[in-house]
């Protein structure tokens, strides 16, 4: 709290550093690049706000809502249609002024690789401050300076490709440093990271930021990021349709709901305890996390608890294997460690296994071995059939069923569209099974209300459509062939809070369908919400999968493989504050909001 | 994986060689390309030859790396040879049968014309794959082809084209791998099937790696814009390149040898 307070004493003496007037702004307005039916759409529809210099801003909204856009009119890249942008004093509609405004506003993009200009590290952090005709030596001092503060300044003559995902945003960081700005734009430059990454990626960006005073945006779809902010405002449509304080926006839950987006946990929980007990939370619980732990103590203390009612989760029940890995072993080089040394496991039939482990210890390497699109140095892999035969992913002529049996969906799998139309790319598979055109309309018609998709969009061209539909036909060109396991790669990331919602109630809904679904995730909240075990990858070997209540009561070997928890669970330690082993137990198997006012009310009612 | 991809081949290390002006090195390679394809007298090319071995001591390029460059022309130098011998009809007939007659002078010159193809690719490797980054030639190309800005030539641009392609390589690899991958998943099949199949086949990959570079490349200009690229007009360069004293001595050195090895040419022809 103490820096939102510095922050209002500072004001006083504070100048504007980005300021809005009316603005409009339409793509497309060249007549023959316009596509019809965006023409008049407008991305930002008369929007005007100002930010002081040295605030923290987080900008919300769905996707599509006009958050990018708003980046790009800030940092000069467009030019409103209609209305005036002043930054730093300075209207960006001169183009006389692009290079200053442009050299004071820094944007931190989404993906990674497609900002790195630079073969190496420190040529990449010096192309800013080349095009400025920054001379050395100043150049070499700026370069080396910026490495060390994101602490890449070791690898600075490293290939800037070979770097990790979190790794690559720290040196868009350091480049953005580089030119010296007084604003930094993060364009949802988290949204491609693990949770450990964008926590630390956070970190970094907040002190630097404030140690340069620096004005920072965020645009982002993690309303957890967003409350670190000193102000939030919300987009829709092109309009600014909420502004203010995260406590403040966060106060209407319906309204935010309806807005494509979700509360951050901490509140989330409160209004629902403030639900159970009846009593009302003022909006100074909400502030932070500490605050609303307090609210909810007290809450549970002054709530008159009788009964609670108890709803029982069904259980996954125990069926047969469907799929065994046995000893697979797997290096990419002799030379070096094999990424997968030894793993072995089982998958029930109709269960949803969630595989988890550190960024880069090998999970999108372990699937690609399920249907033997990567084949293993030693090891097998075995499908069990309906009709009781065992396929093995080293007997060349199971490699086709194998395929059939397992569905392998990877990250962003919207990359793999290539069709004319939406029909076309979902038949692909099916026309490579060799079933007949009557058949093939019938499981694609099928196959697209599953993915919650409506049948008129089959004739539209998978480009055309937005980044959550794209995915949902991704992943119907692989159901449509009718596995009998889905494995999906992190099949929410980089998806607004409400498609992510929707992603896994399909998710779900196809588990009820009896589907077995492995889903690798690095959403501990979403894992515990939805699967039934959990299969842990670390230094190349896996721990023996077990029920998600009994893998996540041990915080000890999370922490020690570098697992964040979950932040639900987190939540309750703080509320509850467990003082025996059967407490915590029960808070490692609070699978969702409702298991957790649950507990938290029995917890209450014990005192 | 593509992290053991070495572009170009580049052979990491600090000798001389490695250390030397990229410019002078291209210098050098199209000078030697002259001696090698002037030379015919047998001593002098064994001259050459040996010449070309001290470089790769100096340059302490392990040979199995030099075998795997020349292995790939071996079946075009003997062509070369064949078509050179088969086809040369003055002097001494050697060998007769068939329509196929073979004289000395066509031997000994399909001998050079093969053994120049070989020093060819030796060279070129010692000059500019194999010790050279592709940065640094870009870099050098820049700085080499620098007077025909004034005639309004795109440099610069080239230049930057030429280095970003080679800084996205790796990524389109690992992204080839990527879409291969799930497509095969959906069923798709590159390894049997006529060749007219297989190469259909591979649109499934082309067509989604085309639209993802295009992406990448509007997102890649409006981090480029924002980072206020605007040509090569007015840019510092964090690295630039400088000519020391040792460059100018090696590069002497090594133009003295070349003229002399063209001088020993002419005088023994």
């Amino acid at each position: 709290m103490a820096e939102k307070t510095n922050y209002k004493n500072e004001k006083q003496n504070s100048f504007s550093a980005i300021k809005l007037v009316d603005v409009s702004f339409s793509y497309g307005t060249d007549e023959e690049e316009a596509d019809s039916s965006k023409e008049k759409e407008k991305a930002l529809d008369g929007v005007s706000f100002e930010i002081m210099q040295g605030e923290y801003i987080a900008i919300l909204g769905h996707n599509g809502s006009g958050k990018s856009t708003m980046a790009k009119l800030i940092s000069a890249l467009e030019v409103p249609t209609e209305g005036d942008i002043y930054i730093l004093g300075n209207n960006t509609k001169g183009e006389e002024n692009f290079s200053e405004i442009r050299k004071n506003t820094a944007i931190v993009f989404q993906n990674p690789d497609n900002q790195i200009v630079g073969a190496t590290i420190e040529e990449d952090v010096a192309f800013g401050p080349e095009n400025l005709g920054i001379p050395n030596p100043e150049l070499r001092q700026r370069v080396d300076e910026s490495l060390k503060r994101v602490g890449l300044y070791e690898l600075k003559e490293r290939e800037a490709a070979r770097l990790s995902g979190g790794q690559k945003q720290k040196l868009a960081i350091a480049g953005a440093l580089a030119m010296h700005p007084k604003i930094l734009i993060l364009d949802e430059a988290t949204s491609m990271l693990d949770p450990k990454a964008r926590d630390e990626f956070l970190e970094l960006v907040e002190r630097l930021t404030k140690e340069n005073h620096l004005t920072l945006i965020t645009i982002t779809h993690d309303m957890n990021e967003a409350m670190r902010a000193d102000r939030i405002f919300v987009l829709d449509t092109g309009k600014i349709c909420l502004e203010g304080k995260p406590e403040d926006i966060f106060e209407d839950e319906k309204r935010i709901v309806g807005l494509g987006l979700e509360l951050p946990h901490h509140i989330k929980l409160a209004n629902d305890i403030a639900r159970a007990t009846g009593i009302e939370p003022n909006k100074e619980c909400f502030a932070d996390i500490q605050s609303t732990v307090q609210y909810i103590k007290e809450t549970v203390k002054k709530a008159n608890i009788k009964n609670v009612l108890t709803e029982s989760h069904e259980k996954h029940q125990k069926n047969g294997n469907i799929l065994t890995a046995e000893n697979l072993v797997y290096s990419y080089d002799n030379r070096k460690a094999p990424v997968l040394n030894g793993v072995s496991f089982d998958v029930e039939e109709g269960e949803m296994l969630a595989l988890i482990g550190k960024s880069g210890c090998g999970k999108t390497t372990l699937i690609s071995h399920l249907n033997a699109v990567m084949k293993a140095t030693s090891g097998v892999v075995k499908v069990n059939t309906r009709d009781g035969k065992v396929l093995k992913t080293n007997n060349k002529k199971d490699i086709k069923h194998i395929r059939e049996n397992v569905g392998l969906v990877f990250q962003y799998p919207e990359y793999q569209l290539f069709e004319e139309t939406v029909y076309k790319d979902i038949e692909f598979g099916l026309k490579k099974q060799g079933k007949n055109e009557e058949e093939r309309k019938k499981i694609i018609e099928n196959t697209v209300k599953l993915v919650g998709l409506k049948p008129k969009i089959l004739n539209k061209s998978p480009f055309e459509l937005s980044g959550g539909q794209k995915r949902r036909v991704a992943i119907a060109g692989v159901l449509a062939m009718e596995p009998r396991i889905l494995v999906l790669d992190e099949p929410a990331a980089g998806l607004d809070p409400k498609s992510k919602n929707d992603m896994f109630l399909i998710i779900d809904n196809l588990k009820r369908h009896g589907v077995t679904i492995i889903i690798v995730s690095h959403n501990m909240d979403d894992v515990i919400r939805f699967s039934d075990r959990v299969l842990i990858l670390s230094d190349g070997k896996t721990l023996e999968a077990k029920d998600t209540s009994v893998s996540f009561a041990d915080c000890e070997l999370l922490n020690r493989l570098g697992i964040k928890r979950p932040v639900l669970h987190s939540l309750l330690d703080m509320i509850i504050e467990p003082k025996d082993k059967e407490t915590q137990q029960r808070i490692a198997g609070v699978r969702d909001y409702d298991d957790a006012v649950e507990l938290i009310l029995k917890e209450a009612a014990k005192v | 994986m593509s992290g053991e991809i070495s572009l170009g081949r580049y052979v990491e290390g600090d000798s001389p060689l490695h250390k030397l002006d990229p410019r002078i090195k291209i210098v050098m390679f199209f000078l030697y390309m002259v001696v090698v394809f002037t030379v015919s007298v047998p001593q002098v090319m064994a001259m050459l030859a040996l010449c070309l071995m001290l470089q790769i001591i100096v340059a302490r390029l392990p040979l199995k790396v030099i075998g795997t460059s020349i292995t790939p022309v071996l079946p075009v130098a003997v062509f070369i040879f064949i078509l050179n011998a088969v086809t040369n009809k003055k002097g001494d007939v050697v060998f007769s049968r068939w329509i196929i007659t073979i004289t000395d002078i066509g031997l000994k010159n399909a001998t050079i014309t093969a053994i120049r193809l070989i020093l060819m690719i030796v060279s070129t490797s010692i000059f500019l794959t194999l010790t050279t980054t592709p940065l640094k030639i870009s870099e050098a190309l820049e700085s080499l082809l620098a007077p025909l800005k004034l005639i309004k030539f795109p440099v610069h641009e080239l230049s930057m084209m030429m280095s970003i392609a080679l800084r996205f390589i790796p990524t389109l690899i690992e992204e080839t791998d990527k879409i291969m991958k799930a497509q095969v998943s959906r069923g798709a099949d590159y390894d049997t099937g006529s060749i007219v199949n297989r190469i259909k086949g591979y649109t499934t990959i082309l067509i989604p790696l085309l639209i993802s570079s295009f992406k990448r490349a509007d997102e890649l200009a409006i981090a480029m814009d924002a980072r206020c690229y605007h040509g090569g007009e007015g840019r510092t360069k964090l690295n630039p390149l400088k000519l020391t004293m040792k460059d100018i001595l090696i590069g002497l050195f090594m133009l003295l040898c070349a003229v002399a090895l063209l001088v020993l040419n002419n005088i023994w022809k």
